[in-house]
C-alpha cells in the first residue's frame, strides 16, 4: 500500500513540477503566452495532409500527394504540415481533422479512400475548411448516402488513360503477348485493364498489324495481396509466352515482379512509379497525385477558381497531368524515364499524350458486365471495346 | 541489561527512520526516472527545432490535460498488455508474447462479433468473454511448454507472437464476412458489439477503460491478499523454496500464463471493440502482418510500474498522457516522426531508469543516514 | 602498538534497523592466528567486509602499520595485502581452478592470457602450502573443500599477507578442517597475519593467539588463548554459561513412525544410484541421525524422504500411510516437518517478510486462509506468537524482510515453523550448520524436545559432536548404503569416523532395525 501511494504521489509531483517549471519558461519570452492557456498557439499552419494508416514516405498516396502539398506550398510560401492520426481508425482519421482544424489549417489533404467516411463528416463540423479528398468520394459508413458539399474537392483519376497509355506503350515496344493482372474488379482497376486493351488495340493498328496479332492474357486476381497463389499465377503467363504482364492490384504487383525476375521477363507497375521497386519494371501507369494536389491548390490560392472542384468529383486525366508514364527519374534530372524500353521514347509518349490531352482519342472507362463481381467475360471486352487487333483471353 | 535497552532504543528509532527514507526513496526513484526521460526528450526536441522545442515540449507534458477522454481510451489496451506482462513478472516469467496474446484476442472478438448474431445488450460482452479466451489459449500454450517441457517462455511466446500474427492476418483475409478485401481491412462491426460509450465527447472513451482499472485493482488484491497471490509471488521470489512448501509450481506456472494471456486478450477485445464516434462506423482490423505494439509498450509500463497493478495503472495513463501531448506538439510544427522519437525516448529511459530503482534509493539511504549519524551514535557509545 | 599490522579503530556501522559494528577496535599483530568471535549476527562478518572494503564505516578509521587508509572497495584491500575467503564462496563454477586462481589479475600480453606462468606459480603455491588442487578442473565438479582451497590460493597468488578467513570450517569435513587448521598456522608462521572468523570454540583453542569478542554488535574484549578457556570465551560471546553437552533423559521408544524400504535413488548429477537399498525404521521419542562425509547420498536420501526429488524403487511409510509417491504437500498433511539443508534455496523466501516465511507450510490451513483470502490478522498473530515463543531477534520483527535477518535467526524462524506445526517425524538436515554455540544450544534443545514429546527425529548431520551428542541410535551412510547401526553410548568418536570413512562396516539386515 506504502508502494502504491508512493507510485502515485510521484505521478502527481511529476505533473506537478512539471506545470511548475514550465511556467518560467514561457515567462522567459522564449515563445508568446497565447491568451486561451496554450489552446493554439500563434504558429499554426494552413495546409494539413493528414496520412492514412501507411507513413509519408509509403511510395503510394501519402507520399504523392504530400509531395504536391511540399512543391505549391513551399512555392508560394505557405505553412504547410502532416499530420498522423493516432489510430487507424475512421474516428481517429477524423480526429486528426479536427487536430488539423486546431492548429489552424485551411485546407486539408486527405489522400486516400479510406478518408470518405471521415470526410463526411468532416465537411459538416467544418464548412470553412477546405478539404481535398484523393481517390474517393465522402459517404456514410454503409454506403447509404454520399454527399460532396461545396467546401470538399474530390478527386478521382482516369485510370482508363493511364491504362491506354501502358498497352500502347508496350506494343509500341514490340511486344505481342501482354499480360493483365488487376486486383478485384473495382472501378479502379477496370478503367486499368480496359485501358491497356484499348491502348494496345491503337498501337497495333498504328504499326499495321493484323487481326488478332496481339494476344492478351486478361486476369483479375480477386485480391490486392502479395501470395504464391498470384506469384504462381503469374509465373504460368510467363510459361505461356505472355512477354510483359500489367499489374493493377496493389501489392499484387510484388508477386509478379517476383515471378517476372525468375522467367526474365518484364512488368508495368502501377499508380506510382515503381521502376524502384525492380530492375523487371519497365514503366508504371501512374496517376498524378502531386500533380492533381498542386492543381486544386492553386484553384485556392492563385486562380481563385475553387468553384471548379468543390461539391463534386473530378476526373483527373492527361490533359491535366492526373495520369500518365514516368517522365523523370527521381534524385536524377538527366536520367531517361523510359531507359527500360528499347524502341519506346519520351517523344512518341509526348505524341499519344497529347492526343489523349486534346480528346482526339477517347479512352472507354467502363462496360456492361453480367458477374456480379466485375469480372468481364472475354466477349464482353471485345465487343465493347472495339477490340480487332488484339485477341483476349480471360483466365 | 542496559545495553539491551539502547538496543530497542535505536532499533525504533531506526524503524521510523526505514519507512520514511524507503517510500521516500521509491517515490523519488519513480519521479527521477521520468525526469530524466522527460530531460532527454527536451534535448531531442531541442535538437530537431530549438525555437520550437519549449511550446512544443509543453505540448507534450501538458497537452493531455486537455484530452483526457482519450488519455484514458488509449491508456485501456496498455494497461492491459502492462497487467499481462507484469502478473507473470510476478511469478518470474517473462511474458514477451502479450502482443501475440493481444492479436488473438481481437481475432476472438471480431469473430464473435462478425459471425455471432447476438442481442445488442449482450454481444459485446459475449465477444469481450471471447477475446479473454483467445488470449488465454495463446498464453496456456507456452505455459504448458515452460512448465512440463522446461521450455523458456521468452522464446515460445516470441514465436507465438509470429504465430498467432500470422494465424490472424489469414484467418481473417480468408472470411469473406470479416474481410472487405478492396479496403484491405475488416468491415464495420455492428453496433450491437461495440462497448458503450462513455460519451465524453469528441473522444472514444469507453467502458473498456473501467473495466482495465477495476482488474488492475482486483489484480492487486489478488497479488496481495489471496493464497494464490501467496504462491504466486513466492514461485517468483524462489521457486525452490515453493517447491519445498508444497506448492504446485507447475501448475501455478501454467495458470498464471492463462491469466496473463487472458489480460492481454481483453486488452485486444477492449481495443478492437471500441465504440466509434461516426454512426455506422467502428475499428477495423488491417491484416498487415505486423506484430501489435500495444504488447511491447505493455513490457515498458510494467517496468515503469514495477509489476504492481496500481502502479502499471498509473504507467500506462501518464504513457498515454505524453503520447496524447506529443500528438497535439505538431501543432507547433513538428513533425510526427520526431515526435514519436520524444515520446518513446521520454517512455523508454523512464522504465530503464527505474530498474536502477534499487541502486537510486541506497544511495538515498544514505544520504539520509548520514543526517541522523551523530544522535544514534551518542547513544550507543559507552 | 608498534607491531600492529592492521588496526582498526572506532568501527561503527549501521545498516536499516540495526547498528551492525558499534564502536569496535580490533588490532591485528603481524604474524599472528587473531581469532574473531561472536554468534550469529554480532557483527563479525559486517567488521570484516569493512576491512575488505565491502562495506564503508560511518565512523572509525583503518591503520595499516600505524598509517591511516582509505579501503574504499576489495581492490584498494589487495593492494594492501589484504585477502579474504568469504564464507559463500565467490567462484566461476564453468571457469577451470587455474582461471578462477588468476581472474582479475589475468597475466597478460596484448590482452591474451599468458596462463603458463600462472600455472607455475600457483603449483609452486600449492606444493609448498600443501593445497592440493587440479588446476584444471571445473569449479563446478570439485568439493566444497577443494573450492575453498582454490579461495585461500586466490589470496596467495595476489601475494597477500593479510588473510581473513570468514567462517571457513563450516562447510568442512572432520578430516579437511583439520589440514586448514595445519595450513593456518604454516600461514603464521611465515609471517603471514590471520584473522580467523569462527564461532567453533575448540578450533580457536587450537590455533588462535588471540581472540576479540563481539556481541550483538559491540565490543566486549580481547584475550590471549593461553590465558582463557572455552568457557571464559563462550561466557563472553553470549553472555551467559553455555552447556557443551546435552541433556537429556532415557526414553524408550514408542510406535514406528517412519519405515523405510529398500529405498534406492539416483544421483541428481548423473545416472549413478546414490542411495543404495536403504531400510530403516524411526520410532516415536527418539532421535535418529543419519551419519557419514558430506556427498555420500545424504542430500539425495533426504530429497527423496521429503518429496522433492523421485525416488527410483522402494519405499517410504509415514504413520502407516504409503508416502513413497506422495506430493510434498500430502507429505506435511501426514505429519512431516522438514528442517531443510539449504536455508536459503528451500527453506526460506528471502523476498518475503518473516510473518510471511511462518505460515509458508500453513498458509492454506483454514486458520490463515478464507475462500483464498489469506487471513493477515491470523498471520500477524501467530508470527509474533512464533516470534517472542522461539525468540527470533530481526529489526522490523513480522514485517523484516528474511533476507536481512542474521543466519542464525533466519534458522530459528524455519525451526520455529516446521516445530510449530502439526507433525510426528522431524526431518532435521544439518540444523546446526553455520551457527553459534548459543544458537547449537538452541536448536538441540529443540530436538530433545520434541523427542521427549514422543515426537520421532530424523536428524542428518556431518558434525561428529552432534551426531554423539544428540541421537539415541546413528545410522551411518557410506556410498549410499547404510554401513552401520550403531549406539552412540557404545562407541568412541574414533570408531564412528572409521565406519563414515568407509574403513569399517557392519553387514546390517532388513528389518533388522529399531529391535
Amino acid at each position: 500500500m506504502k508502494k502504491t501511494l508512493a507510485l502515485a504521489l510521484a505521478f502527481l509531483l511529476v505533473a506537478l513540477s512539471v506545470a511548475g517549471c514550465s511556467k518560467p519558461a514561457t515567462d522567459n519570452g522564449t515563445t508568446p503566452e497565447p491568451s486561451n492557456g496554450g489552446e493554439s498557439p500563434t504558429e499554426g499552419f494552413e495546409i494539413a495532409l493528414i496520412t492514412d494508416k501507411g507513413n509519408i514516405d509509403d511510395k503510394s498516396f501519402n507520399q504523392g500527394a504530400w509531395e504536391g502539398v511540399i512543391a505549391f506550398a513551399e512555392a508560394e510560401n505557405i505553412t504547410h504540415q502532416y499530420i498522423k492520426p493516432e489510430e487507424a481508425s475512421d474516428a481517429g482519421y477524423l480526429a486528426a481533422i479536427d487536430l488539423a482544424v486546431t492548429g489552424g489549417a485551411k485546407v486539408i489533404v486527405t489522400p486516400g479512400f479510406l478518408f470518405e467516411v471521415p470526410i463526411y463528416e468532416a465537411q459538416t463540423r467544418y464548412p470553412e475548411v477546405k478539404f481535398i479528398l484523393l481517390d474517393g468520394a465522402p459517404r456514410t459508413a454503409d454506403y447509404a448516402t454520399f454527399e460532396t458539399k461545396e467546401n470538399v474537392a474530390s478527386v478521382m483519376y482516369s485510370e482508363e488513360q493511364s491504362g491506354y497509355l501502358a498497352g500502347y506503350a508496350a506494343v509500341m515496344e514490340g511486344m505481342t503477348n501482354l499480360g493483365f493482372m488487376g486486383g478485384m474488379a473495382v472501378p479502379a482497376v477496370q478503367a486499368f485493364g480496359y485501358g491497356y486493351l484499348q491502348g494496345a488495340e491503337d498501337a497495333a493498328e498504328e504499326l499495321g498489324m493484323g487481326d488478332g496479332a496481339i494476344k492478351v492474357t486478361y486476369h483479375y486476381t480477386g485480391n490486392f495481396e502479395e501470395n504464391d497463389t498470384n506469384k504462381a499465377t503469374a509465373r504460368t503467363m510467363f510459361q505461356e509466352g505472355v512477354e510483359v504482364i500489367f499489374a493493377a492490384g496493389g501489392a499484387v504487383g510484388k508477386s509478379v515482379m517476383s515471378a517476372a525476375s525468375e522467367a526474365d521477363a518484364k512488368v508495368i507497375g502501377v499508380d506510382v512509379d515503381q521502376r524502384y521497386d525492380s530492375e523487371t519494371v519497365i514503366t508504371s501507369a501512374t496517376k498524378g497525385l502531386a500533380a492533381s494536389v498542386i492543381s486544386v491548390l492553386e484553384s485556392i490560392y492563385k486562380t481563385n477558381s475553387w468553384d471548379t472542384y468543390a461539391g463534386k468529383t473530378t476526373y483527373f486525366n492527361a490533359s491535366n497531368d492526373g495520369v500518365g508514364l514516368p517522365t523523370k527519374v527521381i534524385g536524377d534530372d538527366a536520367a531517361d524515364a523510359f531507359d527500360r524500353f528499347e524502341t519506346f521514347n519520351k517523344a512518341k509518349y509526348d505524341e499519344i499524350l497529347a492526343k489523349l490531352a486534346d480528346g482526339s482519342i477517347e479512352v472507354i472507362r467502363k462496360i456492361d458486365v453480367a458477374d456480379a463481381k466485375g469480372n468481364a467475360t472475354a466477349d464482353e471486352l471485345t465487343s465493347q471495346l472495339n477490340l480487332a487487333k488484339v485477341a483476349v483471353t480471360t483466365r | 541489561m542496559a545495553n539491551n535497552n539502547d538496543i530497542t532504543h535505536s532499533k525504533k528509532y531506526n524503524i521510523k527512520n526505514i519507512t520514511k527514507s524507503s517510500a521516500f526513496s521509491s517515490f523519488t526513484a519513480a519521479l527521477m526516472a521520468i525526469f530524466l526521460g522527460m530531460i532527454f526528450g527536451f534535448i531531442i526536441m531541442l535538437i530537431a527545432a530549438p525555437e520550437k522545442a519549449v511550446a512544443g515540449f509543453r505540448f507534450v507534458l501538458l497537452g493531455g490535460l486537455k484530452r483526457i477522454g482519450d488519455v484514458f481510451y488509449f491508456a485501456t489496451p496498455i494497461i492491459m498488455t502492462g497487467l499481462s506482462v507484469g502478473f507473470a513478472f510476478k511469478m518470474g516469467l517473462f511474458n514477451i508474447g502479450a502482443s501475440g496474446q493481444y492479436t488473438m484476442g481481437m481475432f476472438f472478438a471480431l469473430y464473435v462479433g462478425f459471425m455471432m448474431d447476438l442481442p445488442s445488450g449482450i454481444h459485446w460482452i459475449v465477444a469481450i468473454l471471447a477475446g479473454i479466451l483467445g488470449g488465454m489459449i495463446w498464453g496456456f500454450i507456452p505455459g504448458v511448454f515452460k512448465a512440463l517441457l522446461n521450455v523458456n517462455e521468452v522464446i515460445t511466446s516470441i514465436m507465438f507472437n509470429y504465430i498467432g500474427m500470422y494465424l490472424v492476418d489469414m484467418m481473417i483475409q480468408t472470411n469473406e464476412t470479416m474481410y472487405i478485401s478492396t479496403m484491405a481491412r475488416t468491415k464495420y462491426l455492428p453496433q450491437s458489439v461495440q462497448i458503450p460509450s462513455l460519451g465524453i465527447q469528441g473522444s472514444n472513451v469507453n467502458l473498456g477503460i473501467i473495466f482495465a482499472i477495476l482488474i488492475g485493482i482486483g489484480l492487486y488484491m489478488v497479488l496481495q491478499k489471496t493464497t494464490f497471490g501467496y504462491e504466486l509471488k513466492a514461485t517468483g521470489y524462489n521457486k525452490f523454496a515453493a517447491e519445498y512448501a508444497g506448492m504446485r509450481v507447475k501448475t501455478n506456472i501454467i495458470i498464471t500464463m492463462v491469466i496473463a494471456g487472458g489480460l492481454a486478450g481483453l486488452g485486444g477485445a477492449l481495443a478492437i471493440l471500441a465504440p466509434s464516434a461516426i454512426a455506422g462506423s467502428s475499428m477495423t482490423y488491417e491484416p498487415i502482418n505486423r506484430i501489435a505494439a500495444a504488447g511491447f509498450n505493455g513490457i515498458a509500463v510494467a517496468l515503469l510500474g514495477s509489476s504492481h497493478p496500481i502502479g502499471i495503472i498509473f504507467a500506462s495513463i501518464f504513457i498515454s498522457h505524453i503520447q496524447r501531448g506529443g500528438t497535439l506538439a505538431s501543432l507547433v510544427g513538428y513533425k510526427p516522426e520526431i515526435i514519436d522519437v520524444v515520446i518513446a525516448v521520454i517512455i523508454y529511459f523512464s522504465a530503464f531508469a527505474m530498474i536502477m530503482n534499487a541502486g537510486l534509493a541506497r544511495l538515498l539511504m544514505k544520504l539520509v543516514k548520514h543526517d541522523d549519524k551523530v544522535p544514534n551514535n551518542t547513544k550507543g557509545a559507552e | 602498538m608498534e607491531n600492529y599490522i592492521v588496526e582498526m579503530l572506532n568501527i561503527t556501522k549501521k545498516f536499516p534497523g540495526i547498528i551492525a559494528n558499534d564502536n569496535i577496535t580490533l588490532r591485528l599483530k603481524k604474524g599472528e592466528i587473531h581469532a574473531l568471535l561472536g554468534e550469529n549476527g554480532a557483527g563479525k562478518s559486517t567488521l570484516m567486509s569493512v576491512l575488505f572494503g565491502l562495506y564503508r564505516p560511518e565512523i572509525g578509521e583503518i591503520r595499516k602499520n600505524g598509517e591511516i587508509v582509505k579501503i574504499n572497495n576489495p581492490n584498494d584491500a589487495n593492494d594492501l595485502g589484504i585477502g579474504m575467503v568469504h564464507q559463500h564462496f565467490k567462484l566461476v563454477d564453468i571457469f577451470t581452478v587455474l582461471e578462477n586462481i588468476i581472474l582479475g589479475v589475468e597475466p597478460n600480453t596484448m590482452g591474451f592470457i599468458q596462463k603458463k606462468d600462472a600455472r607455475k606459480k600457483v603449483v609452486e603455491l600449492s606444493e609448498k602450502y600443501g593445497l592440493r588442487v587440479d588446476p584444471d578442473n571445473l569449479i563446478e565438479n570439485i568439493t566444497v573443500g577443494m573450492q575453498q582451497r582454490v579461495e585461500i590460493l586466490k589470496m596467495l597468488y595476489r601475494d597477500n599477507e593479510i588473510l581473513i578467513f570468514d567462517e571457513p570450517t563450516a562447510v568442512l569435513t572432520p578430516q579437511e578442517i583439520k589440514e586448514l587448521l595445519q595450513i593456518m598456522k604454516g600461514f603464521a608462521e611465515e609471517g603471514k597475519s590471520i584473522l580467523f572468523i569462527t564461532h567453533k570454540l575448540n578450533e580457536i583453542m587450537e590455533v588462535a593467539d588471540r581472540c576479540t569478542v563481539l556481541r550483538k554488535g559491540k565490543y566486549i574484549g580481547t584475550v590471549d588463548i593461553k590465558d582463557s578457556s572455552k568457557e571464559e570465551l563462550s561466557r563472553m560471546m553470549v553472555g551467559r554459561d553455555i552447556s557443551f553437552t546435552v541433556q537429556k533423559e532415557k526414553r524408550e521408544p514408542g510406535e514406528v513412525v517412519l519405515s523405510v524400504r529398500n529405498l534406492t535413488v539416483q544421483s541428481k548429477n548423473n545416472k549413478n544410484n546414490a542411495v543404495k537399498n536403504v531400510s530403516f525404521d524411526v520410532r516415536a521419542g527418539e532421535i535418529v541421525c543419519l551419519a557419514g562425509i558430506d556427498g555420500n547420498g545424504q542430500t539425495e536420501f533426504v530429497h527423496a524422504l521429503t518429496g522433492l526429488q523421485k525416488s527410483t524403487s522402494g519405499n517410504i511409510n509415514l504413520m502407516g500411510n504409503d508416502i513413497t509417491n506422495a506430493s510434498i504437500r500430502q507429505r506435511s498433511i501426514n505429519g512431516m516437518s522438514h528442517i531443510p539443508e539449504d536455508r536459503h534455496k528451500h527453506g526460506l523466501v528471502l523476498d518475503y517478510k518473516l510473518e510471511e516465511n511462518l505460515v509458508l507450510q500453513r498458509y492454506w490451513e483454514p486458520e490463515f486462509q478464507k475462500g483464498g483470502f489469506i487471513k493477515f490478522d491470523s498471520v500477524r498473530k501467530y508470527s509474533e506468537g512464533l516470534i517472542d515463543k522461539f525468540d527470533i531477534r530481526s529489526g522490523q520483527g513480522p514485517i523484516t524482510i528474511a533476507r536481512s535477518m542474521s543466519g542464525g535467526n533466519q534458522q530459528k524462524a524455519i525451526i520455529a515453523r516446521e516445530i510449530d506445526k502439526k507433525h510426528e517425524l522431524l526431518v532435521a538436515v544439518q540444523p546446526t550448520r553455520g551457527l553459534d554455540v548459543g544458537a547449537i544450544e538452541y536448536v538441540h534443545k529443540q530436538l530433545v524436545q520434541r523427542r521427549d514429546e514422543g515426537k520421532a527425529v530424523f536428524l542428518v548431520s556431518l558434525e561428529l559432536d552432534e551426531v554423539m551428542n544428540v541421537s539415541d541410535r546413528i545410522l551411518v551412510i557410506y556410498e549410499g548404503e547404510i554401513v552401520g547401526e550403531l549406539d552412540p553410548k557404545k562407541i568412541t568418536v574414533q570408531e564412528l569416523g572409521l565406519y563414515m570413512s568407509g574403513a569399517k562396516r557392519d553387514n546390517i539386515k532388513e528389518n533388522n532395525n529399531g529391535e
